[in-house]
């Protein structure tokens, strides 16, 4: 579904994608992994259309997604969630989640985001403002709501999981499970959690310094010597 | 209730006010005057609520649509009001020239667009064959008479302003309130994450800035067949920019109805009271006003006054 | 022909030299505070008419009201900035439309302590003409001024770039927060920048009493151009804003020697326009222009 080509990301001098090369398949969950500023964030960026790639392939379901402004990849069914959530501001938690149905799936489905609104458990918060009245978990969740609201066939979650407490974390990846059954979406989840990653994820990709250097089951890229080095410095536990 | 109250309001604009001044043609001249600031002034408050920008050259809109009117109703015998709405359309049109300055910041952009006003101003002031050059144009066509109703007069004139007015404030609050109107409010704070679901954010604001020229537009077309009277340096004035923001900020920006109330406000004081006392410097009282509310009630007088009535409570009407 | 040109290049290289002076006093305090003073033009206006009013008063030469026209420059600077400093919400906005209203108020001022006449000194030195190299004329005023704005210039840049005071601006105008940080007291070093911004002004407006003529709506004629210049130079350059300005003066001159005197704003804002769009961060500066 998705296909990424010898993607590179420069920076001024700083290099944050290296040609990266990997494939996502429909509902395919993967798992993306790496120290702190190797470059996660940055192939979310690219994928979504916030930062324009200095060079490489980029498709989706066969089309070049490269000289697409992000709404019109939102459109498309690309679905993103940013690490320091952004909700809509002066808007309540619903109009948050029309808004996004609105524009990014071109429908109105009142029934539909009641439906997000239950699985993400924010029915109580609906008519709050999304900018002033929610705890940290129920902007997480609104983050994840808003791309759902879009109709994705990809979804991109961007640390949704950090800074949770680890009891809120668990019903967290409980909910995210049951998004993804219910609505056989693909996903890519950047985490620094690793066994909830590994859980939930059957294929990890561990990103270091821009580049992928390791792409395959949990429990293998886990004990992989060169994984382990760009995390502690050692090539074994 | 408030049915009630809406169709009291009516009512007294549009009989009320002619019965107690359409005799009197000055104090008609006033107010049409100042409605006409109204309706720059609501055109400039959307373009800065709806559209998050700031224009200082919402001049460059007024006199386009008027030009563009005269002349087509001058050169090319378009009826009055068919002209009105091109007029309106012409400025919406030069509004596109201005697309590239949608991606700059704040200030950049509000100078931008005064940059715009002084090039369409030179430029109609050498477009001679067409626009009458320096000397402008004589004799525009005033409104006719309909169905019985005399047009050409000052009342006539109230009546079609009071409605372009109305009808701009309908079109303003129906897109506050829908999907579009949200999407454009949660813009201002963060763009990106709207563009990631699917909100083409730069259309929004071509739109909005589109709006804002049209509706200004019409009002200077308005203008320039109400007093039958057109000439570049009156129809591009920094007035035409000044005053209604002066009436926005005063009257409060972030409502629909302020910067209507605040025209009103401002123009009357200053034509009856400032402009005796000081007849050549009397708009230094609108830079007081300026500053003064900037510093003491960025939101303007009428928030104030209506926070007075209703009593706080839940979401209100965003700060 | 070529003498035209020439001597059109040169008329245009002066009056840059008064631009550019104006141009970096708007610049300096945009630098330091982040705030376009749209009351900038009308500072210097105030200064030319302190000149005028010195001169056909008590017929003080204009060159020795310097130092009058600075202390009330300066003061009226210094009110402008204690009002500036009282904004606390939307602070880029509402700062524009209070310089905004402050430029309304001082030209309105102007207009009606001396009305909308024009003025220009009467002393003869200054307009009277000079020759160079045989071919190029212009005022003494024009090339006095235009030495002295460039000494002036070249000694704000010498501050700007030597003392610990210019430094602190120029930290300050790269990254506010960390320049705090690390001790930069940032009223002390606002209200120096808009002094400095002060004494630029007083002297463009004597130069332009002087030199060409004055009345109250120059004011805010000079703030458009004044800002047209700094973002065609990108903030944070004075040499830019000083190629800037020359840039605005020779096109203005070249128009009025080819064209026609009427189209002489528009080539400039049309110039204006096109670096806007093709290079929003100006011929010299950072990326600054553009909506995040």
């Amino acid at each position: 579904m998705l296909t990424l080509e010898g993607v590179h990301v420069n920076f001024g001098g700083v290099q944050a994608l290296k040609s990266a090369s990997f494939a996502v398949a429909e509902g395919e969950s993967i798992g993306l992994v790496g120290p702190n500023g190797a470059g996660k964030t940055t192939l979310f960026n690219v994928i979504s259309g916030v930062v324009r790639p200095s060079g490489g392939r980029l498709d989706f379901r066969g089309q070049s997604l490269l000289k697409l402004p992000e709404w019109k990849r939102a459109r498309l069914g690309i679905g993103r969630s940013f690490q320091i959530p952004r909700p809509l501001g002066h808007c309540t938690v619903r109009e948050n989640l029309i808004v996004a149905q609105r524009f990014g799936a071109r429908t109105n489905d009142p029934q539909r985001i009641d439906e997000i609104l239950d699985i993400l458990n924010l029915r109580d918060k609906a008519d709050s403002d999304a900018a002033t009245e929610l705890a940290l978990t129920e902007h997480k969740a609104l983050e994840v709501g808003k791309a759902l609201a879009t109709n994705p066939s990809l979804l991109l979650l961007d640390e949704v999981l950090a800074g949770l407490e680890t009891t809120s974390k668990r019903a967290f990846m409980e909910r995210l499970g049951a998004v993804r059954d219910r609505y056989k979406l693909a996903m890519v989840i950047i985490e620094h959690d690793i066994p909830t990653i590994a859980a939930l994820c059957p294929r990890v990709l561990v990103l270091n310094f821009g580049q992928i250097i390791a792409d395959g089951a949990p429990d293998a890229v886990f004990r992989d010597p060169e994984v382990i080095r760009s995390y502690t410095g050692e090539t074994t536990l | 209730m408030k049915h009630a109250i809406l169709g009291a309001a009516l009512l007294a604009a549009y009989v009320g006010v002619p019965l107690l001044f359409g005799g009197t043609p000055y104090v008609m001249g006033l107010i049409v005057a100042a409605l006409t600031i109204a309706g720059v002034a609501l055109a400039w408050a959307l373009l800065g609520n709806l559209g998050g920008m700031v224009s200082f050259g919402h001049a460059a809109f007024f006199g386009v649509g008027s030009y563009t009117s005269a002349v087509l109703s001058m050169k090319l015998g378009v009826p009055v009001f068919a002209a009105l709405l091109l007029g309106g359309l012409g400025a919406a049109v030069a509004s596109v020239a201005m697309l590239p300055a949608l991606r700059l910041r704040g200030p950049y952009f509000a100078l931008a667009i005064l940059a715009y006003a002084h090039i369409f101003q030179i430029l109609a002031t050498e477009m001679t064959p067409i626009t009458g050059g320096a000397g402008g144009l004589l004799s525009i066509p005033r409104f006719p008479t309909l169905f019985g109703l005399e047009f050409g007069g000052k009342t006539g004139g109230y009546v079609i302003i009071l409605t372009i007015i109305l009808l701009s404030a309908f079109v303003y609050d129906a897109v506050r309130r829908s999907a579009w109107g949200l999407a454009l409010k949660a813009m201002h704070d963060t763009e990106i994450a709207t563009r990631v679901i699917g909100v083409p954010s730069t259309h929004l604001k071509a739109a909005m800035l589109a709006l804002s020229a049209f509706i200004t537009g019409v009002v200077g077309a308005f203008n320039a067949h109400f007093i039958s009277f057109l000439e570049p340096d009156y129809a591009f004035s920094s007035t035409w920019t000044v005053l209604p923001i002066a009436a926005a900020i005063f009257g409060g920006y972030r409502t629909v109805w302020g910067p209507v109330v605040g025209a009103l406000a401002i123009y009357l004081l200053d034509q009856l009271v400032f402009k005796p006392i000081l007849p050549h410097g009397h708009q230094m009282v609108l830079g007081v006003l300026l500053c003064a509310m900037i510093l003491l009630s960025p939101g303007g007088l009428l928030p104030v006054l209506l926070r007075r009535r209703r009593s706080e409570g839940g979401r209100h009407a965003h700060a | 022909m070529i003498e035209l040109t020439l001597q059109a290049l040169f008329s245009g290289l002066l009056a840059g030299g008064y631009y550019a002076t104006v141009a970096v006093g708007l610049a300096l305090v945009f630098g330091a505070m982040r705030v376009i003073n749209l009351a900038h033009g009308e500072l210097v206006l105030l200064a030319a008419y302190i000149a005028y009013a010195a001169e056909s008063r008590y017929g003080i030469n204009p060159v020795m009201a310097i130092p009058i026209a600075l202390v009330v420059v300066a003061s009226a600077s210094a009110i402008v900035y204690a009002l500036l400093s009282r904004i606390e919400q939307d602070r880029e906005i509402n700062s524009l439309i209070l310089t905004f209203g402050i430029g309304i108020i001082m030209t309105n001022g102007i207009l009606t302590i001396w009305a909308a006449d024009i003025h220009s000194t009467t002393n003869p030195w200054f307009q009277d003409s000079l020759v160079i190299a045989d071919t190029l004329f212009a005022m003494n005023a024009e090339v006095a001024f235009f030495v002295g704005g460039l000494a002036l210039m070249a000694g704000v840049y010498w501050w700007l770039n030597h003392s610990w005071q210019g430094r602190a601006v120029r930290a300050l105008t790269s990254n506010r927060n960390a320049a705090m940080l690390m001790g930069v007291n940032p009223r002390q070093t606002e209200i120096l920048s808009f002094m400095i911004a002060a004494l630029l002004a007083t002297f463009a407006g004597v130069a332009i009493y002087t030199g060409k003529t004055v009345f109250p709506s120059l004011g805010h004629v000079l703030t458009v151009k004044a800002f047209i210049i700094t973002v065609l130079a990108g903030m944070g350059s004075i040499h830019g804003v000083l190629i800037g300005a020359i840039m605005i003066g020779v096109i203005e001159s070249l128009t009025v020697t080819y064209l026609s005197a009427s189209l002489q704003e528009l080539a400039g804002m049309l110039l204006f326009l096109v670096v806007l769009f093709v290079s929003p961060s100006g011929l010299f500066g950072g990326r600054r222009a553009l909506a995040r």
